[in-house]
């Protein structure tokens, strides 16, 4: 556990919010003065939601080292339930997907800062649970309670959908990630992952169910990573702290990186409840990405329900970035900079992590 | 005395938002020119403290940390009393936890101290404003005085004292008509003898001069009537000569005033009074003391003071020193005041809670009050020892929050309280009164009402039983908005047999009406879900064997492939062999069985043999559609098996005359045309054997 054989401490800035923070995001540097966070927040006082930009200022003074500063907000016609954020012709683009159904397509203006929306639809009924922008377009692929799969697009300032699927409430979706511009993955109830060829009909090209979670009664997968240069392995995080890797190439069983499904020998694991998002953890593996062989996963970081930010990697030890006594709603890995990690918490407040 | 001579105006009035007030004091220029002056804004909230939304949830959050550690402290000192075998599971340093867990919750409700308001000590200026009240905060000490320190309850009437001067008496009663309406307190007619201190000349020779210091005196606020009583006439140089006797006395009793034991630690600067931490040294100074208040009393110089009023007003004041009832009752004005001055000069060795209730009960019949603010009610509930009369006012009074963690302290002695707290209550579904509150206040924690929150809450504290309320809760209501695969996700949580078996059912239904290729697999997906074979529940075990059976009969369906549909045909006899089965799914599945049409089976006829013809005909004729008993090459079930079908058959027959049967929801003459085709396929086999 710990920071164990790290040269610098870990500097953790927390600071408290007048909302709700369900999502968060950085948001690729406009100009190189900026450091820039997208929020979803939502007030409870008002019952109002909106998406948010604010700059990050980071300040020389010990007691106010960090301050997020509001610098635009669109108002959103309800609570946002998820957030993807691409570069669309190096112009910030954000999708907002809402508990009313709605996907909304937001533009970040780069002078001024202003968010606008660029498009919007009424694509599933009830919740959207997840939505994935695609790498450098405006392509979305949403998954909802419902039990729909949708290829959402932008014509004429109007989003509208194909469905992929319709599980028609049987069965039900939480994530959803494209692997490629053809190709997606979704995650959900039974710690189930699906593949998808957008090009192939006729549903998933490989279907992932999770029984091998004997002993849990059931499980749903949260959020899944699929790392652009190994598209053949879905990262999935979801319920009791279970992280696990699907392989493609070996599809039979899944290699678990924590979760009180690894049995015994790991029963350790500092994750216990409700894994919200997982990603691939650049920095981690910018140090040594030549030395790893592909069959080994990369290291992944995990945030969860009981307040635990840590890095999971394969047979070895999580490393704890974070232990709060709240929930850690979401967190993001800035792009461009990846020992910088921010993170939304459920006692209305944003924690900023700049790692050694 | 540095500051006589000097004049102050003190103004009130009300501040702009109307909730707040402004205090204005002024000094006239003193020697060195300077005018000196301040004004102090004193926020009311909206007359009892209110705190807003965010403050609120701010504390929510905040005092979750403390919460977790005291649950942490008593968990690991449960354990070890286990381990070790003592009777009392709580040692010394329990107190210390729960005194740190007050402390800390204290500090989180806030409540700013005031800046001092006047830097050079005025003494006409006799009141001070201390604190900003707040409600909350006001319970939480109240609470804390009685149930968090339970090694100083020998302090406990002074910490009392404390804690009405801080918040009940001294700072908002004359701003707030619901404390006491227009019935005057102790501190009202402070607030006017101190307006009319200016024009006063004599002022010893005034009755009032002598009731504010009795007042002053019966609450034990030494200081103010030493004060007072400074300000009497024979202090002035010129008197001095004149009247030395009459000054000695004054001063004797301020002395006497100063030097009064009080069962304390300590006392805050500028207040009087001799602090002594053991009972036992406070016995003996007090009975000290007492002595020389009655040696005053009884002295020779009494007789030679020819200042009347001075001469009673003084022996007033030695007669409250000395405990007289009368005189106390009738030197304070609001029931709590009298009920101070008794602890103070009548009971002084009073430890806890002792007879505190019906002390305050005939304090209130000797000054009736109309309706009791609810500091006032929650303090009866104290005095009261009555747990439920707490709770009852910590929850109408300040909500959730409040009630969770001042549980802790209600429980933290008493396991009584204990008891009373963790019973399961059948009219709460089961469940404590300590689960209860904690489930509200989780929700009050939650940012959305059903979710996640509520359910990691009710892991962290512990409580199983409503998590799985909770889980099934929200399993039902998303199965009931169509969400079924969510449904059975929250169900399973709950490890809710009962309605998964349900569901199971109902699945069977819908499952075995519409097998159409896009529903079934739909269908799939959540019979999948609803788990592996590991699974003890019977009817899903069945679904999944149904699940195989109807697949394969999809097959057939599909194209004729008479592997399939000896496949089919085994999974049916393994679906009708297998215990788990309901009996109720018997009928259903022989009917579905031949339920295919005739659209594969042309065959009928051309086969050799004209009895199996005849036989068939027999099943043509009797609309059975069996194509699985029918089957156009060979028959698929040999004589036995078709047997086993036939006595099962047999067997629900029987069972259908039981009262308790439940009717498949098959047309009336299913069992009649199964039975026909049943017999028609042994015809065959036996021919085929």
């Amino acid at each position: 556990m710990a920071m164990n054989g790290t040269p610098h401490p870990l500097l953790v800035h927390r600071l408290p919010q007048p909302n709700y923070i369900d999502f968060v995001r950085w948001v690729p540097p406009l100009s190189a003065l900026d450091r820039l966070v997208a929020a979803a927040v939502f007030d409870s006082s008002s019952s109002t939601s909106a998406l948010q930009i604010l700059s990050l200022t980071q300040t020389q003074t010990q007691t106010h080292p960090a301050d997020l500063t509001l610098q635009s907000s669109w108002p959103s016609p309800s609570r946002i339930t998820a957030l993807s954020l691409s570069l669309l012709r190096h112009k910030p683009l954000l999708a907002a997907a809402t508990a009313d159904g709605s996907i909304h397509l937001i533009a970040a203006d780069p002078v001024d800062l202003g968010v606008d929306s660029v498009g919007s639809g009424a694509i599933h009924a009830g919740p959207v649970s997840g939505i994935d922008l695609v790498e450098g377009g405006s392509e979305i692929v949403s998954v909802g309670d419902d039990g729909r799969v949708n290829l959402v697009s932008l014509s004429e300032s109007r989003l509208s959908h194909r469905r992929v699927f319709d599980g028609n409430g049987l069965v039900g979706f939480a994530a959803a990630k494209w692997a490629s511009p053809a190709e997606f993955a979704t995650g959900g109830l039974g710690f189930g992952v699906q593949c998808v060829d957008n090009r192939k009909p006729g549903g998933p090209v490989s279907q992932f169910r999770g029984n091998w979670a004997r002993g849990t009664s059931s499980g749903i997968v949260h959020s899944i990573d699929i790392h652009p240069s190994r598209k053949h392995t879905v990262i999935a995080g979801g319920s009791s702290g279970t992280v696990f890797a699907w392989d493609l190439r070996w599809q039979q069983q899944p290699i678990i990186l924590s979760g009180v499904a690894t049995g015994e020998a790991q029963a350790h694991s500092p994750l216990e409840s409700e894994v919200w998002e997982v990603r691939y953890d650049n920095y981690m593996h910018s140090l040594n990405i030549g030395n790893i062989s592909s069959s080994r996963i990369l290291p992944v970081m995990t945030c969860s329900e009981d307040g635990i930010l840590a890095v999971v990697e394969q047979d070895e030890e999580p490393i704890e970035l974070l232990a709060e006594p709240c929930a850690i709603n979401s967190f993001d890995i800035d792009g461009q900079n990846p020992s910088d990690v921010i993170c939304s918490l459920e006692w209305e407040s944003i924690a900023i992590l700049s790692r050694p | 005395m540095p500051g006589l001579g000097l004049r102050s105006l003190a103004y009130l009035s009300l501040g702009p938002a109307g909730n707040s007030l402004r205090v204005s004091v002024f000094r006239k220029p003193s020697d060195d020119g300077e005018a000196g002056g301040k004004v102090v804004e004193v926020k009311l909230g909206d007359g009892d403290g209110k705190i807003g939304d965010a403050q609120w949830r701010r504390i929510a959050y905040c005092s979750v940390t403390p919460f977790a550690l005291l649950q942490s402290r008593k968990n690991s000192m449960l354990a070890m009393s286990r381990v070790s075998a003592s009777s009392s599971p709580y040692g010394a340093e329990w107190w210390d936890y729960v005194k740190e867990y007050s402390r800390e919750i204290n500090v989180l409700l806030g409540g700013q101290k005031l800046p001092p308001s006047s830097v050079i000590e005025d003494p006409r200026i006799v009141l001070k404003k201390v604190e900003e009240p707040n409600c909350l905060k006001a319970a939480w000490e109240l609470m804390e005085i009685f149930y968090a320190d339970k090694q100083t309850q020998a302090w406990t009437p002074e910490r009392l004292l404390d804690w009405l001067a801080r918040y009940f008496l001294f700072s908002w009663q004359d701003y707030n008509s619901l404390l006491s309406g227009p019935q005057p307190t102790v501190h009202s007619k402070l607030v006017n003898f101190e307006k009319e201190l200016a024009g006063l000349q004599t002022i010893e020779e005034d009755a009032k001069y002598w009731e504010a210091i009795s007042s002053a005196l019966a609450l034990g606020w030494l200081d103010i009537a030493v004060k007072i009583l400074h300000l009497h006439g024979s202090y002035q140089l010129d008197q001095l000569g004149s009247r030395e006797l009459e000054n000695g006395l004054v001063e004797a009793v301020a002395v006497l005033i100063s030097k009064m034991p009080r069962m304390r630690p300590e006392l805050s600067p500028g207040k009087l009074g001799e602090c002594y931490k053991t009972k036992p040294d406070f016995i003996k100074a007090w009975e000290t003391w007492r002595a020389q208040i009655t040696k005053l009393d009884c002295s020779a110089f009494w007789v030679e003071c020819d200042h009347r009023q001075t001469r009673e007003g003084l022996k007033n004041l030695l007669q409250i020193m000395l405990g007289n009832a009368n005189i106390l009752c009738s030197a304070t004005c609001h029931w709590i005041e009298l009920h101070v001055s008794h602890l103070l000069y009548i009971r002084p060795f009073t430890m806890g809670l002792e007879s505190m209730y019906s002390l305050a009960q005939k304090c209130m019949q000797l000054k009736p009050m109309s309706s009791p603010h609810k500091l006032m009610r929650l303090l009866i509930g104290i005095v009261g020892e009555n747990i439920e009369v707490v709770l009852a006012e910590c929850s109408r009074s300040f909500g959730p929050w409040m009630v969770v963690h001042a549980v802790e302290l209600l429980t933290a002695g008493s396991t009584q309280a204990d008891i009373l707290l963790h019973e399961e209550r059948f009219n709460l579904g089961g469940i404590s009164m300590v689960e209860l509150h904690r489930l509200v206040y989780a929700q009050f924690l939650s940012s959305h009402a059903l979710t996640w929150q509520n359910i990691e809450i009710c892991r962290l504290y512990e409580l199983d039983n409503v998590r799985s309320k909770i889980t099934k809760i929200a399993g039902v209501h998303q199965w009931k908005h169509g969400k079924k695969g969510f449904g059975v996700f929250w169900l399973q949580q709950a490890s809710d047999e009962v309605r998964l078996n349900r569901i199971a059912q109902q699945l069977f239904d819908f499952v075995g009406k519409s097998i159409s290729d896009e529903s079934f697999k739909q269908w799939e997906g959540l019979i999948e879900l609803l788990g592996s074979e590991t699974r003890t529940a019977g009817g899903l075990e069945f679904l999944h064997k149904y699940r195989d059976f109807k697949r394969s009969l999809q097959q057939v369906h599909d194209g004729i492939a008479t592997n399939a549909a000896k496949k089919a045909a085994e999974s049916l006899i393994l679906l009708m062999k297998n215990p788990s089965t309901p009996h109720r799914f018997w009928l259903p599945l022989l009917y579905d069985s031949e339920d295919f049409g005739f659209s594969l089976c042309p065959g009928y006829g051309l086969e050799s043999s004209a009895l199996r013809t005849i036989l068939c005909h027999i099943g043509t004729f009797c609309k059975s559609k069996l194509k699985l008993f029918n089957w156009q090459e060979c028959p698929l079930l040999n004589a036995s098996q078709t047997n086993l079908l036939l006595n099962k058959l047999q067997e629900l027959s029987m069972a259908r005359l039981q009262p308790d049967f439940i009717e498949a929801d098959l047309p009336p003459q299913a069992l009649s045309s199964v039975r026909l085709a049943l017999a028609t396929n042994l015809g065959c086999a036996i021919l085929e054997e």
